[in-house]
C-alpha cells in the first residue's frame, strides 16, 4: 500500500512522521501549485467549493506519483466538507483510476466501515502502544509547526531581517520531516526557539497595527491558495494573528480539550449567532468579536467562494463591524481570484487602518491635553 | 384586534405553510403572508442581502422586508432539522440570526425558536413548537393541542401534493394543469420549483411544450427513503436526500411515461452543487437512460435563455424517443 492524502499547510510534515512509524508507505502529493488547482478545477463540479477542487488535485497528483490508496476524512454536516469524499470517489471512479479510497467517516454509516478505515489508516492495530507513540509525536509536530507559523505572523512586522525569520522557520520545518524520535524533535524545537529569540527587532513596537484572521479552516490557513495574505500583511508592517488552526479543528469535536481562546470566541459569538451553523461559521463571528475586544485594528475574513457557513458569518459580521467599529475585509477565494486584485485590496485595507489609528491617537492626545 | 404574525413566503414556506399557519391561528393570532414573489421583492432582497448568499435566501430577505413593518411579529423559526439524523443547510440554520442582524429586528418581535429533531426526534419537534408558542400561550397543553391540529393540516397538505397538486394549487388556489401522457421529473428545492416568479413559470412552460411535471413532493416519502438506501452515504441535508431518493427511484424503476429529468438548482446553492453532480453522474452511468437537464437559476437568469434551453431539451427528449422506437422496430424486423 502506498497511501496519499490532501495537503493542509504543514499537515504533511506530521503525517510524514506518523505513517512511516506505523509501517505505512506514503507518497505525499507534490506541494500545491497552479497545476494542482487546474487539475481540480477541471474535474470537480463547477460550483463546488474551492477546497474540494484543490484536494482532488492533490489526489490526482498523488496517484501520478504512484499512490494506490487515498486517505480522506468525512463528516456529518451541515457543511459540504463531509461530502467531499463521496463526490471525489465518484469522480475518480469515472476517470477509471484503480485506487483504494479509505474514507474515515462517522460510525453512523457503518461501524465496521469505520473501524476498517481506522485500522487501515493506523497500519493494522488501532490501540497498540506503537500507534499511540507515533500519534503523539505527530501531534506534537503538528502543534509545533502551528506555533512556528504563529511566530512568523507575529514577528514579520517586527524583525529587521525578514529573510532570517523565514530561514529559521522554513529550516526547522524541513528538518522536522526527517526526525525519528521525540529527542530529535526536542532538539529542533529548542534550536528554532533560540534562533527566533535572538532575531534583532525594530524599535517602536507599541503602535503596530494589529490584524486578526478569521474564516474557514482550509482557506484561512493554506498560504498556497490564499496568496499568502499573512505575508502581504506582515510586509506592510502589520502584526498578524490567525484564529484558525488545524489542531483546534481536530479538537472541536472534543470541547473539553479546546483552547480557552476558542471557547471564549464561541461565547462571544452568541449575541450575534445563536448556534453552530457548520464549519467555522460561529468561530469566525466569535473570533472577530474577540479581536475587537482585544483592541485589534481590523479583521480579515478568508473563505472559499460560496462557502455556506462563512456566508452566514459574513452577513452577521456586518453587525459586528458596526457594533465595535471594526473594519473587516472579506476575501472570498476560488480559482478565479487574482493575486494583483487581492494585494490591492489588502493594501487599501491596511491604509484605512493606518489612517484610523493615526486619527485615533491624535484624538487621544487632544483629550489628555484638555483634561490636564 | 388580534396580534399579527408575518410569515415570509420563501425557503421552507412551501413545505410548512399549513403547519405554521394552523399552529399560529390556533394560538389566536392573525397570520399575514407576504405577497407572491414579485420584482420589487426580489430587488429589495438583492439590496439588503449579502451579495454572495444564494438567490432563494435573497428572495426570502425581500419577503421579510415587505412584511416587517406591517406585523407585530415576524415568524422565522430556526428549522435546524426536520428528519432524524439530518440537517438543513447552514443558511437555514442561521436564518433568524441573519434576519435579526441585517434588519435590526428586535428579539421580542422575532419568533425564532429552534425546531431540531436531529438528535431528539419527535421530542425535539415538540420542544421546538412549545418554545415557539410560549410567546403567546402559557399553557403547554394548549400549545400542544394547537400543534396537533397543525400537524393534521400538514399531513393533509402533504397528501394532496402526492395526488399531483402543486403548492400553488393548494395555497393560492391556482387552477390545475390538464394531465399529460408524457412527463418530466422536475427535481429541486420546493422554494425554486414552486415559486413561479423565480422559476419563470417553468411548470407552465414545460406544460405548454406538451409535457406534464412530476416533482419529488409527489412521490411517496417511504419510497424516496427506500431508494436512498442504495447510496453508500446519503447526504446530511434532508431536502437533498429527498431529491437523491426520488432521482434514484425513477432511475431504477424507469417509469415509461417519464421522458426526461430536469434538476433545477440555484447557482450559489452549496448542497445542490454536490447533489447535482451525483445525480448527473449516476444518470450518465445508466445504459438505457433519458435526457437530463440542469437548470441553474439566479437573479441574472433571463427568461429567453430558459425558454431556449427548455425547447432544446424537449427536442432532445423527442429525438431520443424516436431513436428508441426505431431501434425497437428494427430489432423486431430482424
Amino acid at each position: 500500500m502506498k497511501a496519499t492524502f490532501p495537503h493542509l499547510l504543514h499537515l504533511d510534515v506530521a503525517l510524514g512522521i506518523l505513517y512511516p512509524l506505523l509501517g505505512i508507505e506514503i507518497v505525499p502529493p507534490p506541494p500545491i501549485t497552479q497545476k494542482t488547482i487546474e487539475i481540480g478545477v477541471k474535474l470537480a463540479p463547477q460550483n463546488a467549493c474551492f477546497p474540494l477542487k484543490v484536494t482532488l488535485g492533490n489526489f490526482i497528483e498523488g496517484i501520478e506519483q504512484g499512490a494506490d490508496t487515498l486517505f480522506m476524512a468525512g463528516g456529518v454536516g451541515p457543511c459540504r466538507f463531509g461530502y467531499y469524499g463521496q463526490i471525489q470517489r465518484l469522480i475518480l471512479e469515472d476517470l477509471g483510476y484503480d485506487v483504494q479510497f479509505v474514507l474515515i467517516d462517522h460510525p453512523r454509516y457503518g461501524m465496521k466501515a469505520f473501524l476498517d478505515a481506522l485500522r487501515s489508516m493506523a497500519g493494522g492495530k488501532i490501540a497498540s502502544l506503537r500507534v499511540i507513540k507515533a500519534a503523539s509525536l505527530a501531534w506534537k509536530v503538528l502543534r509545533f509547526t502551528e506555533d512556528l507559523e504563529a511566530q512568523r505572523r507575529a514577528l514579520r512586522c517586527q524583525v529587521e531581517k525578514k529573510e532570517d525569520l523565514d530561514r529559521i522557520i522554513d529550516g526547522a520545518i524541513e528538518r522536522l520531516r526527517n526526525i525519528e524520535s521525540v529527542d530529535d524533535f526536542s532538539i529542533i524545537r529548542k534550536e528554532a526557539e533560540e534562533a527566533l529569540a535572538s532575531l534583532v527587532r525594530r524599535a517602536h513596537q507599541e503602535d503596530l497595527i494589529k490584524v486578526g484572521i478569521v474564516g474557514e479552516v482550509y482557506v484561512a490557513q493554506e498560504t498556497r491558495i490564499n496568496f499568502n495574505v499573512e505575508r502581504i500583511l506582515g510586509d506592510l508592517g502589520v502584526y498578524v494573528h490567525n484564529s484558525v488552526s488545524t489542531v483546534e479543528y481536530v479538537l472541536h469535536t472534543l470541547p473539553l480539550l479546546r483552547s480557552r481562546e476558542k471557547l471564549e470566541a464561541w461565547e462571544m459569538a452568541r449575541p450575534y449567532l445563536k448556534r453552530f451553523v457548520g464549519g467555522e461559521g460561529i468561530d469566525s463571528v466569535g473570533s472577530a468579536v474577540r479581536y475587537a475586544k482585544k483592541g485589534f485594528d481590523g479583521v480579515v475574513h478568508l473563505y472559499p467562494f460560496t462557502c455556506m457557513p462563512e456566508i452566514v458569518a459574513k452577513g452577521i459580521l456586518s453587525t459586528v463591524s458596526k457594533d465595535y467599529n471594526l473594519p473587516i475585509l472579506h476575501l472570498a477565494i476560488d480559482e478565479h481570484s487574482g493575486e494583483a486584485g487581492l494585494v490591492t485590496r489588502v493594501e487599501a485595507f491596511v491604509d484605512v487602518l493606518e489612517r484610523r489609528k493615526k486619527r485615533r491617537s491624535v484624538t487621544e492626545v487632544d483629550v489628555s491635553w484638555i483634561s490636564s | 384586534m388580534n396580534l399579527k404574525v408575518g410569515i415570509p413566503r420563501g425557503l421552507l414556506f412551501y413545505r410548512f405553510y399549513h403547519l405554521w399557519k394552523t399552529f399560529l391561528e390556533e394560538l389566536g393570532l392573525e397570520v399575514v403572508v407576504s405577497p407572491p414573489t414579485n420584482k420589487l421583492i426580489v430587488q429589495r432582497g438583492l439590496t439588503y442581502g449579502v451579495e454572495e448568499i444564494c438567490f432563494p435566501v435573497k428572495v426570502f430577505l425581500g419577503h421579510v422586508l415587505s412584511l416587517k413593518d406591517r406585523v407585530d411579529f415576524l415568524f422565522v423559526p430556526r428549522m435546524v432539522s426536520f428528519y432524524k439524523g439530518e440537517y438543513n443547510c447552514p443558511k437555514i440554520l442561521g436564518l433568524p440570526d441573519l434576519v435579526r442582524n441585517l434588519f435590526g429586528v428586535s428579539p421580542e418581535r422575532l419568533i425564532d425558536g429552534e425546531v431540531n429533531v436531529r438528535e431528539a426526534g419527535i421530542r425535539g419537534w415538540r420542544r421546538g413548537f412549545l418554545e415557539l408558542g410560549k410567546k403567546w400561550e402559557k399553557s403547554e397543553k394548549k400549545i400542544l393541542r394547537a400543534l396537533e391540529k397543525a400537524e393534521n393540516a400538514h399531513r393533509f397538505y402533504r397528501k394532496e401534493l402526492k395526488k399531483g397538486f402543486f403548492p400553488e394549487n393548494l395555497i393560492d388556489q391556482k387552477p390545475l394543469y390538464a394531465p399529460r401522457e408524457k412527463k418530466v421529473l422536475l427535481l429541486g428545492h420546493t422554494y425554486l420549483t414552486s415559486d413561479s416568479y423565480i422559476n419563470m413559470n417553468v411548470v407552465q412552460k414545460i406544460h405548454s411544450l406538451g409535457y406534464g411535471v412530476i416533482t419529488q413532493d409527489m412521490v411517496e416519502e417511504q419510497k424516496v427513503r427506500d431508494y436512498l438506501r442504495f447510496v453508500r452515504k446519503p447526504s446530511f441535508w434532508t431536502i437533498s436526500n429527498e431529491i437523491i431518493g426520488t432521482a434514484l427511484a425513477y432511475l431504477v424503476e424507469k417509469d415509461p411515461s417519464v421522458k426526461g429529468y430536469i434538476h433545477m438548482v440555484s447557482f450559489e446553492c452549496g448542497p445542490d452543487s454536490l447533489v447535482g453532480e451525483l445525480i448527473e453522474r449516476w444518470i450518465k452511468r445508466e445504459r438505457d437512460t433519458v435526457p437530463y437537464l440542469r437548470l441553474e437559476i439566479d437573479e441574472h437568469t433571463g427568461e429567453a435563455g430558459l425558454v431556449t434551453r427548455l425547447e432544446a431539451f424537449v427536442d432532445m427528449m423527442e429525438w431520443r424517443h424516436a431513436q428508441r422506437e426505431s431501434n425497437l422496430s428494427s430489432s423486431f424486423a430482424s
